[in-house]
């Protein structure tokens, strides 16, 4: 049981940080149908930001309680700049194209990104020390599990974001603006609403949350790495669809399902297939079954089908 | 996409300025005035090459010589007296004759190329030495009169003419094809010699504006239209123009080696070519079906580190590695090719994922000991085939050639039989479903056609070549290891299959010849090569989505919104800018 609990908290950790990068690629293909393949990127780009606010920003005895939040916000700055550079650069012109031009665009930014980052941030070479910056004892968890104060701060503000999202894109007026670009964008366009704004948005909401993520990720797992954003990316976007795609409870739960399903591999899959070597064997296992057996994801897909 | 309706309204033309600029000059200077200001200009350009540019001798081409122009100063020699001849001929009967579509663009491009030239060795100096010090005057008045040869091109008239490429007697029609052909063998063996890197960049942009400035003069069309009628010569010319390459190496194994690379990488593009550009599938994974066949080649070869002791004939190992392939690819498409496109390219890429890790595990402790995991298949013994051993130099024809040579030939007799599969499958009903089904799905499906069977077809075909080829590869790498088959491998071959132009035989083959032959040749660059890559991705779709060859059909699909764009965007009256442009097509 103790096991049970601890892999449950491992998962959903995981499954926090996937479901925010998955955000990021739900809102971004709900609104332009496009699987934005640089958002892994992104992710990677908010975890330097941060790192790199860190280093060369803030002084070195700033308290934590504010080290923390200006972090996030240098993270956060160099996620959406970039995201905001990709899509008026490079998505944009390419809105009427065949659907393959984007997609090949969006290999050749993630290519281009990690190999920016890769010889041009200092060090980055190699893996690179993250600050651990929350400390103290292990909080319990009952049945004998703990869970890292990091990664109970990662869980609790990755629900607040996924709560503020929620909320911003039900209430306020930008948030049901981008619902009903989602839905036509050429109506959405009839009534009023610049729809180049609320793709632009997207990426800055989605970029947002990925640099969350990309933080969350250096705090827990204490390195961070120009490679860290394809599998991370990989993964969210299989969360995106086995969730739904366009659909933003079903990018969390698709999230948090598919960090469950990994870490319970890795504990549970008897003999020489367990284990971390065949976790992200698994991941992709359980794509191709949702694909198979409820191909528009856990909680349905929320994009008319335009292809 | 449904979206896809609402072009910017208002948009203008993004060389508007220029093209008005342009119409005032050519307004103001007759056409019969400019072409010989242009001819001097171009002489005084090549004229410039014969002087010193550099103050040291160290820079390759030895480029300190006042009398005769070393190194990259020839090409700009060549170029500018091209510029010179194409601007004063154009006008004669003979230029008529002979330059049908005119020459004013080609002018521009010659004179462009020539540009690129001069500023690039001239930069390339000033970085090599530490400064522009170290240019000589020579290099500057170059750069000048270079300049003032690309200003003076735009007086030229624009070329209106429009022609219908004649048809000749058979036999000039077959010299034509085959000097073509001869040409392009001896470009690539030239390219092959040139060992300094600034000089094969100069040599590389001659070449291209040679190219492109003869597509500009009509020659494309020309060309075309001959190869069009006598395809079953040209394409049987083209593989003899491919089997006399070694013959130029001799018993050299080094560029063989590099042939025989591009050999496996063409054959493997032109079967993604099929998945991708014929039926429209995006398969971010298709290196893994590569793998599945080198696997199975260098597990049934008989190498030491095997851990199979079972060793048939290689053809049967090559039935075997490809019907796993086709077994995977059938596996992977069956359930995602029922859904949309999108979702094909992800689980491609998870499969490319889960098969490189799968043989990265199965090493005896992660999993059962089969691939040795990260160590790979090591010593994988030369193919014997029929008691010829493909390790051993032969001597054909009185020319010995070195070993890789028999690897070559016989990847040219893979090639020949996957170009016949892409050719005749796009000949047939099939290859016309395919190209229904990238189109428009729904509609192909209300026509009749059963969609997911074929785009299965298409897509285990194309899995089924590839584990083909890859049994060969296990031979030529003579290792197979997880890391041959990662993602960035994928993202290459589409990216050969996209920078030459999808759904073409050609466009795979010359973006594989770009892709493998450009790191050989600048191996300093090494660090970077990626970076430029992936930003050449990223310029190729922005600019020209179509390829380097396009596909008439697909280039027109990928510009219709251009066109559409422009054409509301340009005043009324306005002249239509494109008029020359789908000339080309």
């Amino acid at each position: 049981m103790d096991q049970f609990v601890q892999q449950l908290a491992n998962g959903v950790v995981l499954g926090a940080t996937y479901g925010l990068i998955a955000l990021g690629y739900t809102m971004v293909y709900g609104i332009i149908q496009l699987i934005n393949f640089a958002h892994g990127e992104i992710f990677m780009i908010g975890a330097f930001g941060s790192y790199a606010t860190y280093r060369y920003v803030l002084p070195d005895s700033t308290p934590v309680g504010v080290a923390l939040p200006l972090m996030l916000l240098g993270g956060m700055v160099a996620s959406v700049a970039i995201a905001v550079t990709i899509e008026r650069l490079a998505y944009r012109p390419l809105r009427h194209a065949p659907r393959l031009a984007p997609l090949i665009t969006a290999i050749g930014i993630s290519i281009f990104l990690q190999e920016l980052v890769r010889l041009y941030f200092p060090g980055a070479k190699s893996k690179i020390a993250f600050p651990q910056l929350i400390g103290g004892d292990p909080l319990p968890l009952g049945f004998g599990a703990t869970i890292s104060r990091a990664k109970a701060v990662v869980v609790v503000v990755a629900i607040v974001c996924m709560i503020a999202l929620a909320t911003f894109i039900r209430r306020s007026r930008t948030g049901r603006a981008m619902q009903a670009t989602a839905q036509d964008p050429d109506t959405a366009r009839l009534m009023g609403i610049n729809t180049d704004r609320i793709i632009v948005t997207a990426f800055v909401l989605g970029a947002s949350l990925a640099a969350v993520a990309g933080l969350a990720q250096g705090l827990y797992l204490g390195q961070i790495d120009f490679r860290m954003g394809f599998l991370a990316g990989l993964k969210a976007f299989t969360a995106a669809v086995l969730g739904g795609i366009g659909n933003i409870q079903g990018a969390v739960l698709g999230g948090f399902v598919l960090g469950l399903v990994e870490t319970f591999a890795v504990q549970y899959v008897p003999g020489q297939f367990g284990g971390g070597a065949w976790k992200d064997v698994w991941a992709f296992i359980v794509l191709i079954l949702v694909l198979v057996f409820r191909p528009q994801g856990l909680l349905g897909e929320r994009v008319a089908d335009r292809a | 996409m449904s979206t896809a309706t609402a072009p910017a309204l208002g948009a203008t033309s993004r060389s508007g300025v220029l093209d008005r600029v342009d119409a005032r000059v050519q307004a103001a200077v007759p056409d019969r005035l400019a072409r010989p200001v242009v001819a001097v200009a171009a002489l005084a350009t090549a004229a410039s090459a014969f002087l010193a540019w550099a103050y040291s001798g160290s820079f390759p081409g030895n480029l300190t010589v006042y009398g005769y122009p070393g190194g990259a100063q020839v090409y700009v020699v060549v170029l500018a007296a091209l510029t010179a001849v194409v601007a004063v001929v154009g006008p004669t009967p003979a230029g008529r004759r002979f330059l049908p579509a005119g020459t004013t663009g080609a002018v521009r491009v010659l004179s462009f190329g020539t540009v690129a030239i001069v500023l690039f060795t001239v930069a390339a100096i000033a970085v090599e030495g530490g400064g522009l010090v170290w240019v000589v005057w020579g290099g500057f008045l170059a750069v000048v009169l270079a300049l003032l040869l690309l200003a003076a091109g735009r007086a030229l008239r624009p070329d209106e003419r429009r022609f219908r490429p004649g048809v000749h007697p058979a036999p000039v029609e077959f010299v034509v094809i085959g000097l073509v052909l001869g040409a392009a063998l001896f470009a690539f063996v030239e390219a092959l010699a040139i060992a300094e890197p600034p000089v094969f960049a100069a040599y590389a942009i001659a070449v291209a504006t040679g190219v492109v400035a003869a597509s500009r003069v009509g020659w494309g069309r020309v060309i075309g239209a001959m190869s069009g009628r006598h395809s079953g010569v040209t394409v049987t010319a083209a593989f003899l123009m491919a089997a006399a390459f070694p013959f130029t190496q001799g018993a050299d194994n080094r560029w063989l080696n590099v042939a025989a690379n591009i050999g496996i990488f063409a054959t493997v593009a032109i079967g993604l070519n099929i998945v991708v550009g014929l039926a429209g599938l995006l398969d971010l994974g298709y290196i893994a079906f590569l793998g599945v066949g080198a696997y199975v080649g260098a597990l049934l070869s008989g190498a030491a580190a095997s851990t199979i002791g079972w060793h048939p004939p290689f053809l049967v190992i090559m039935l075997l590695g490809a019907a796993s392939s086709a077994l995977f690819g059938i596996i992977i498409g069956a359930p995602t090719l029922r859904l949309r496109g999108d979702y094909l390219a992800i689980v491609t890429l998870g499969f490319g994922e889960i098969f490189r890790i799968t043989v990265n595990n199965l090493d005896g402790s992660s999993g059962p000991k089969i691939t040795n995991g990260p160590n790979g298949i090591p010593g994988v013994p030369d193919l014997k085939m029929f008691g010829f051993d493909f390790g051993q130099p032969h001597t054909i024809f009185g020319v010995e050639l070195g070993y890789f040579a028999n690897y070559f030939f016989f990847e040219l007799l893979l090639m020949v039989f996957v170009v016949i599969v892409f050719v005749r499958a796009n000949a047939s009903r099939i290859g016309r479903a395919w190209v229904a089904i990238r189109e428009d799905e729904t509609a192909a499906a209300a026509m009749g056609i059963n969609t997911v069977r074929l785009k299965l077809l298409a897509f285990a075909g194309g899995a089924t070549l590839a584990g083909m080829v890859g049994t060969v590869q296990a031979h030529v790498t003579s290792s197979v290891t997880p890391d041959q088959y990662q993602f960035i491998n994928s993202a290459f071959l589409l990216a050969a299959v996209v920078l030459g132009g999808m759904g073409r035989v050609q466009g795979a083959l010359l973006g594989s010849v770009l892709l493998l032959l450009l790191p050989e040749k600048f191996r300093f660059f090494a660090d970077k090569q990626l970076l430029f890559f992936g930003l050449a991705l990223v310029l190729m779709m922005r600019f020209r989505p179509e390829g380097l060859i396009p596909n008439a059909r697909r280039a027109r699909e990928f510009h219709e919104h251009d066109d559409e764009a422009d054409a509301l965007g340009a005043p009324p009256g306005a002249p239509v800018a494109h008029a020359t442009k789908v000339d080309r097509l």
